[in-house]
């Protein structure tokens, strides 16, 4: 066999494949699994062909966990120094931080590997692209329980939302946090405001509640035991939510996951969906979002 | 792939220095002093024989316990105090076991030059001269630059003697005792006297109670507490109350706010839904296990590699890194 030379071409090291320089790849960043950095990029790798459409030129905010889940964590919007070149940036001046911010924008393979290896566990990203900034292609409701209430009765909560999106037409989107609830989202075609969207949102939310005794619309009674919020207010700009299929800073390295309507029955447990069991081989619910853009009342 | 051989905990040991293959002798003492020097000095418990022979892996393991203290069930080794347990006019002969064993472990300061271990001296602070261990007194200082100086005798007249008793004086419930003032737990194991032994064993387990009093190790008398723990009867040493800062020293805690009742019944219920058992098992001291790993990869002669992967380490995130540019390549 003519072999030897082609067999070595057939088994590249690492740095032919990414520009990354990995570190520290047995850290352990969940300590309740003994789950390494290495495990968590290698996860980011095989989600990327359905992360990054989604990701594209939208403004990061990344959640790093240096010391792992437990340890000490911060949120990074700033591209931080030695940021390598393959990352793409989105200058902008923010009105909360009152200075100009240097946006990742994950638009490629090895800046999402890059941003795993900097255990940014969680990856969260604004509701608009630099496409349109200051104009939202996503209306985002954010349904979150405070106990003793069960998943449960975030699922009826959700599925109502989805029925009254759509009685009006709208097709819409659900996810789990990754955490205690769901995230229903709105494709939108061009031009919209935050502050349309997110009265759309608000009036939604009122509608519910005006039915539903445990559903509350208003902020300030957001955090009273035993309801439900639907947040219309991440409906803002600048505002993020965590990344389809980011990973989550949990005890069960949850991920935020996108699901079919049909598998939000009751009983389903939002902490299956993890580092371990999230399998690329399935099909993506949100595959091919921004092809269904559409209008909304305003 | 890169490897990075500067990871090396034993200073000198420096890639390309190919006498580490020339002889097993020469290997022996590169790996553990450095630089061959004429006494290679072998950490506790490792022979150069073991050392030296390259297809013996297995053998070059540190023991897992320190050499002066078996490892077995059963024989706990050489106890530590004999004496006996006084109740009014009933004893109890008992011997007294070491119970925690201190697992970290402490690495010895060489010279880097040759790879030899430094020594500590008592080096005068005035002159500069070391001094004899015979022409040292002890000093108590009592202002700046001021001592009050004892003779060795002086102090032994007053240390307090042991009577080779742990005399005991109450009964408490256990659980009145909190594990602020425990000091170090010892094992009480019977000296021929396994019925009055088990006796007071059975006692105060069916009590809830344990027995408080005092000891004399060395020199110094402590308060003890002695309960029993499976099966068996531990004495514990307690810290003096001055020893032992109150919490009421700082002036927060002493005023702190009534919580309110809606947040208080919430945090109940987390801790409610946050409650299990508790198992010391789930947390293993990862720096430690880590570094022994690390010494076991040296003893064994492999480069310590750190930052890149090993290849077969890696072999999932390649693989995943390879579909995935596959997959990206087809869109």
């Amino acid at each position: 066999m003519a072999g030897n030379a082609g067999r070595e071409g057939n088994t590249p090291s690492l740095s032919d494949l990414t520009r990354v320089h990995l570190t520290n790849l047995d850290k352990v960043i969940f300590p309740a699994l003994h789950i390494t950095k290495q495990e968590v990029i290698t996860y980011y790798i095989k989600m990327a062909p359905r992360m990054l459409p989604f990701l594209h030129n939208r403004p990061l905010t990344m959640h790093r966990y240096p010391g792992g889940v437990g340890g000490e964590d911060f949120y990074e919007k700033d591209a931080p120094q030695g940021t390598p070149a393959y990352v793409d940036i989105f200058t902008r001046f923010a009105k909360t931080a009152d200075r100009e911010v240097h946006f990742i924008l994950c638009n490629n393979l090895d800046t999402l590997i890059w941003l795993a290896n900097l255990a940014s566990l969680e990856l969260h990203v604004t509701l608009s692209t630099t496409v349109a900034y200051d104009s939202p292609d996503l209306l985002l409701f954010d349904i979150d329980p405070e106990p003793p209430l069960s998943f449960d009765d975030v699922i009826d909560v959700a599925r109502s939302v989805h029925e009254r999106l759509e009685d009006a037409g709208i097709q819409s989107y659900v996810k789990t946090s990754g955490k205690k609830g769901l995230h229903v989202a709105v494709p939108l075609s061009a031009g919209y405001r935050f502050e349309e969207i997110r009265a759309f949102a608000h009036q939604m939310g009122k509608s519910i509640a005006r039915n539903t005794p445990s559903v509350v619309a208003e902020f300030p009674h957001s955090r009273d035991p035993g309801t439900i919020f639907i947040d219309y207010l991440q409906n803002a700009h600048g505002k993020t939510m965590a990344a389809p299929y980011s990973l989550r800073a949990t005890d069960g390295a949850t991920v935020s996951a996108p699901l079919s309507w049909d598998q939000l029955k009751h009983g389903f447990r939002p902490e299956n969906f993890n580092i371990r069991t999230m399998l690329s081989g399935s099909e993506d619910p949100w595959r091919g979002i921004f092809d269904t853009r559409q209008t909304i009342r305003r | 792939m890169k490897t990075h051989g500067g990871a090396s905990l034993t200073p000198g040991r420096q890639s390309g220095d190919k006498t580490a293959h020339r002889s097993p002798q020469g290997r022996a003492k590169k790996i553990v002093a450095g630089v061959p020097g004429p006494e290679p000095v072998l950490p506790t418990g490792i022979s150069g024989e073991q050392v030296t022979k390259k297809d013996q892996p297995k053998t070059l393991v540190i023991p897992e316990h320190p050499p002066d203290e078996p490892a077995q069930k059963g024989n706990a080794g050489r106890p530590f105090w004999s004496g006996s347990i006084t109740i009014g006019l009933v004893n109890v002969p008992v011997r007294l076991h070491t119970m925690v064993r201190d697992r970290s472990f402490s690495f010895r300061l060489l010279h880097r030059e040759d790879g030899q271990p430094l020594r500590y001296d008592r080096v005068c602070t005035k002159d500069g001269r070391v001094i004899p261990w015979a022409d040292t007194v002890k000093g108590y200082e009592v202002r700046k630059g001021e001592y009050v100086v004892f003779e060795p005798d002086e102090l032994k007249a007053v240390m307090p003697e042991s009577d080779r008793k742990i005399r005991i004086e109450k009964f408490v419930y256990y659980l009145s005792l909190d594990p602020t003032y425990f000091e170090t737990p010892y094992i009480l194991v019977p000296d021929r006297s396994e019925e009055a032994y088990s006796l007071l064993v059975t006692a105060l387990q069916d009590l809830g109670r344990a027995a408080v009093g005092t000891i004399t190790l060395r020199t110094k008398e402590y308060p003890v507490v002695v309960h029993v723990y499976g099966g068996g009867l531990v004495l514990t040493t307690l810290r003096h109350a001055d020893e032992v800062t109150s919490p009421h020293a700082f002036e927060q805690l002493t005023s702190l706010p009534v919580p309110k009742g809606s947040e208080l019944m919430l945090a109940k219920r987390i801790i409610n839904e946050l409650s299990g058992d508790f198992s010391l098992t789930d947390y293993p001291d990862r720096y430690q296990e880590a570094v022994m790993r690390l010494i076991e990869k040296k003893l064994a002669g492999e480069k310590i590699v750190h930052e890149e992967p090993h290849p077969e380490e890696a072999k999932e995130l390649m693989q995943a890194l390879e579909e995935t540019i596959a997959t990206l390549a087809g869109k």
